[in-house]
Formats: C-alpha cells, structure tokens, sequence
C-alpha cells in the first residue's frame, strides 16, 4: 500500500509539532526521519505529533514514532502523541507502547498539557 | 540547411541580397523537378490498379527491393511483395478497411526482396478518386521501418531481460525467506507439532520467523515472532533474532532472561535515527513429571497472545498482558504465563497477518482477535495439523486481503489412546 503523506511542521512555546497526514510506511518514513533530524527542540520542550490525518500505519510507521521519541529524548526533550487512530492504538496495545508514549485527543490538548521545566 | 522565410529575410540579416535571387537560389538547388522527387524521394511510391496490380512503382522502392521496374509494373501485385503473413493482413484487414475508409495510414509490413531479405515498412494508402467519385488507383508510400524494427526488437529484448530478472528475484526471494525458517521442525517425543507460512508477496521479504529446538533435560525451546519492515532489511533483522534465541537459550532457557537478551543485543544493534523491533513468544516446554503432558512457560515481547484449544472443547486466548515489542527499549518489560498442556490440548502460536487480514478484500473490516477466537472455539478440540490446514483454509479465503506474511505454529499433546474425536 503506498499512500503519499505530507508534513506540516510549526513551533509553539511548547515546542515542535509535526502533522503528519496520509500514509505513514517504510516508503514515507525516510521523509519524517528527514524532518526529525531538522527539528530544532529544546531541553524540556514537547515534541507533538499529530495523527489525526493519518490514513494507515504499518510496523515500519511505528519506528517512525519510536525514532522521534529517541529524537526527543535525545534533547532533553519530551514526546507527545495528539489524535492517535484507532488502528495505531490498538498496534500500541498489542506491542506495549501505550506506557511509552503521552496521548492527548488534540495537538492542542497537548500543547495545554506541557508545564515548561521548572528553573 | 536554408529554411528561413522571406519574413526572417526582411529581418535584415541577409539584406544584402534580393528576395529574387533567393528564389533563383532556391530554384537552382531544388531542379524544379517533380519527376525527381518522385523517383528518388526518401520514401517508396507505389500506384496501383483497385485489384492491387502494380501502375507504378518510383526507383527508391525499386532499388530497396531490388526489382526491375518491369518485374513489377503490370505484372505483380502490392500483395505479391509482402510476406505471407502480410498478405493475409492486407487481404483481411488493409485492402477492406481501404475501400471503407479510401485511407489506410501507417501500417506496419514486412516487404519480400527480390533476395528474399525481408525490409520492415509504414505503409500508408489512399484511393484516388475521379471527377466524378468513382474510385481510379491505389496511392502508396512505404517508409523504411528497419530503425523503428530493431528499436522494438530492442525494447523487447528489454521487457524479455526484465522479466527474467523478476523471475530471477522472485526465485531468490523465495530463497531468503526458506533460509529464515527451520526446512523441518524437529520431532519432540509426546508432541505433534506443525507450522505453516503464508507469503503476502512474492516480491518483498516478510519478517516472520519460528523454530524449534531441543535444550537440555527434555525441555524444548519454541519461538515465534515478527520483524518490523520488510526486505532485505527485515530479513537481517530476522536473522539476528532467530540466531539470538538459539544461543541466550542455550546460554539461560527461562523465557523472560531469553527475550531480555534479545532486548540487548537488537538494542544495541538498532537504535538512533532507525529503529528497529521485533514481537517474539518465546515458550519452553517442560516434560510434566506429575501428570501427563507438558508445562510451558511463554514470555511474550510485545506480541499478540497465544491461544490454548482444550481437550474439553473450549479455547481461550492466554494473555501476557504488559509486555513490550523487543529491540527499541533498553528495559523492555516481558510478561510471561505458565500453563499445563495436558493431552489433546492444542496450543497455538501466530504472527498478526492473520488478524490484521482483511476479511474482503480493499475492505477497512480486519478479522480481528475475536474472530480468531471463535475460529478456535469451533475447532476445539482438535490437533495440530487439522489446526495448521484450518488456518491455511482461512487464509485462502481472506485471498488479497492477507497483507502481510503470516505464520502459525501448533503444538498439541496427543491422547494417549487413539480416541480421538472426529
């Protein structure tokens, strides 16, 4: 199956947040590990992506995912999941990445949810 | 060559000459003869009677046939210079369609030489009509077709390498996928064991994998799993995991110390920028001292959970709630169950093809872990092999819609008596 996907990268003060929208397999995810590696986050930042417009996601789009968590983690940063669909929930459930990833319904749910790190 | 018009000439590059002398120029080079150009223009001419007998012919095609004009006028036919092939098409098709239409164009024919060397052409026809409407003779020009021939010959020669280059990946594919499976399962005293793997596609490698091997003291080892991904990719990390289970079982067989092992090294083979993961059930299947059958122990690793067929009838999912995929966690945590297998049961081992199948084909409806249960709920109690033939059955019916590989492993204890069910 091969769906193009598009992304949408914008900046908020909680940090980066990438729409991603259409298919997300091993023929679109050389372009979100593209993005991930431009992303400029920083320590205590909220890296947010948005699912709502994903269409399919094979075993190949959620190494997608855990690479931005790595991506995140890496910078001192967090990750967030907004709008997760159904089919990615129930693959999280099956593999056990439910507990590994924070989910909120939106991007903007998650945008109020981030508290900035204490200084 | 000249080609410019007189507008171009106005332009005032050439404007020290004249547009008369131009003309002059033009006139000189070309000869102002028609019967030249007839002759020996770039392309066949051909005129022929409405029954095809041959009026007139110009030298160019003459010369490429390596006729005489008076072996040909008044004496054959167009259809007597085509092959046989040709001339069939010309009397079913080209002469027919040319009365219809008074126009046939760019046709494609093999000409006979005088030699018998064959010479590709485009041949191209119109009727000449008289004032009155009434159809005269037959107009045709044949251009050389041999560029255009071989370059389809080539194109040919292309798509025939292609294929065969298909062919050849599909066999070497085939291959990979064989190498990533045990050729035969091993044979475990007071068990009945079979698997079967589905291949979604003939063109990518899948990631699924299984085996079974003695360890020490009558336990056996067993696995199931599936790599994220597909191709050769995949079939790396296939077998790295495959060969990792063998080794860290041997080295320590309890099934959570397995998988944390696997953990390790996937982990830090892959991780960064390209993650990579595997779901696995490891099982250690354990000779019951006290009673009949066998124990075993399953640690899974982020994978769907096994089912158990009961002798009774019945058939419930054992779950292993908890546990995570292997390879992109440094403390993936694994969740194990223990149960007894007592003879007729059936335990069953897959990878998610079946359940994530579509059920119809282009569908959104997936079969489902629910499906899958009341699938064995019917089969219950029944054996390994009718298990393995039962889901390759499903299979079949899912068709296209099986996306990716698949791959069922059944263990089953047999009675002791032969008093099998039917």
């Amino acid at each position: 199956m091969t769906e193009r996907l598009t992304l949408l990268t914008r900046t908020t003060t909680a940090g980066a947040v990438i729409e991603l929208t259409g298919g997300l397999d091993h023929h679109t995810a050389p372009e979100v590990r593209a993005a991930l590696a431009g992303l400029d986050l920083r320590p205590g930042q909220q890296l947010v992506l948005d699912l709502a417009g994903i269409t399919f996601c094979d075993s190949t789009g959620i190494t997608v995912l855990i690479a931005a968590r790595n991506h995140a983690l890496a910078a001192d940063a967090t990750i967030a999941l907004a709008a997760v669909p159904e089919r990615v929930d129930r693959i999280f459930r099956i593999v056990g990445l439910e507990q590994v990833f924070s989910t909120h319904p939106t991007a903007q749910a998650a945008e109020t949810a981030w508290r900035p790190p204490a200084t | 060559m000249m080609c410019e018009t007189g507008d171009a000439e106005e332009g005032g590059r050439h404007g020290h000459r004249g547009p008369e002398d131009e003309q002059a120029q033009f006139s000189a080079l070309l000869e102002d003869s028609a019967e030249d150009l007839y002759e020996h223009a770039p392309c066949g001419y051909l005129s022929t009677l409405l029954d095809g007998r041959i009026a007139k012919v110009n030298v160019t095609l003459l010369d490429w046939l390596g006729y005489g004009r008076d072996d040909l006028v008044g004496r054959k036919h167009f259809s007597d210079l085509l092959t046989v092939g040709g001339r069939l098409y010309h009397e079913t098709h080209y002469a027919p369609l040319l009365m219809m239409q008074g126009e046939v164009s760019g046709i494609a024919l093999e000409l006979k030489a005088a030699d018998g060397s064959r010479l590709p052409v485009l041949v191209t026809s119109t009727v000449k009509t008289g004032s009155d409407g009434q159809p005269l003779l037959i107009r045709t020009t044949l251009f050389d077709a041999r560029e255009r021939r071989a370059y389809e010959t080539e194109l040919l020669r292309a798509r025939k390498d292609a294929d065969l280059e298909r062919d050849r990946l599909k066999r070497l594919n085939a291959t990979l996928q064989r190498t990533l499976l045990p050729p035969t399962l091993a044979s475990v005293p007071g068990l009945d064991v079979t698997a079967y793997y589905h291949i979604a596609s003939v063109d990518e490698v899948g990631g699924d994998f299984y085996d079974l091997f003695p360890l020490v003291d009558g336990t056996w080892g067993l696995f199931l799993g599936d790599v994220c991904g597909k191709g050769a990719a995949a079939a790396a990390l296939t077998s790295l995991a495959r060969y990792t289970l063998r080794a860290a079982a041997v080295y320590d067989p309890d099934p959570a110390t397995v998988l944390a092992n696997l953990n390790t090294v996937l982990n830090h083979e892959y991780n960064g920028n390209d993650p990579r993961f595997c779901t696995v059930v490891f099982g250690l299947l354990t000779p019951d001292t006290d009673r009949d059958g066998f124990r075993v122990t399953l640690a899974s690793g982020g994978h769907p959970p096994a089912l158990l067929m009961r002798a009774d009838g019945t058939a419930d999912y054992l779950p292993t709630p908890g546990g995570q995929l292997i390879g992109v966690l440094p403390d993936a945590h694994i969740a194990t169950t223990t149960v007894h297998l007592a003879p007729g049961d059936t335990l069953l081992l897959h990878t998610d093809g079946l359940t994530e199948a579509h059920t119809v084909s282009g569908d959104e409806d997936r079969y489902g872990d629910d499906a899958l249960l009341d699938f064995c709920r019917t089969l219950a109690p029944t054996n390994a092999s009718d298990t393995t033939d039962a889901v390759r059955g499903l299979l079949d019916t899912f068709g296209t819609g099986v996306e990716d590989d698949t791959a069922v492993l059944a263990v089953h204890v047999p009675r002791p008596t032969r008093q099998k069910e039917q």
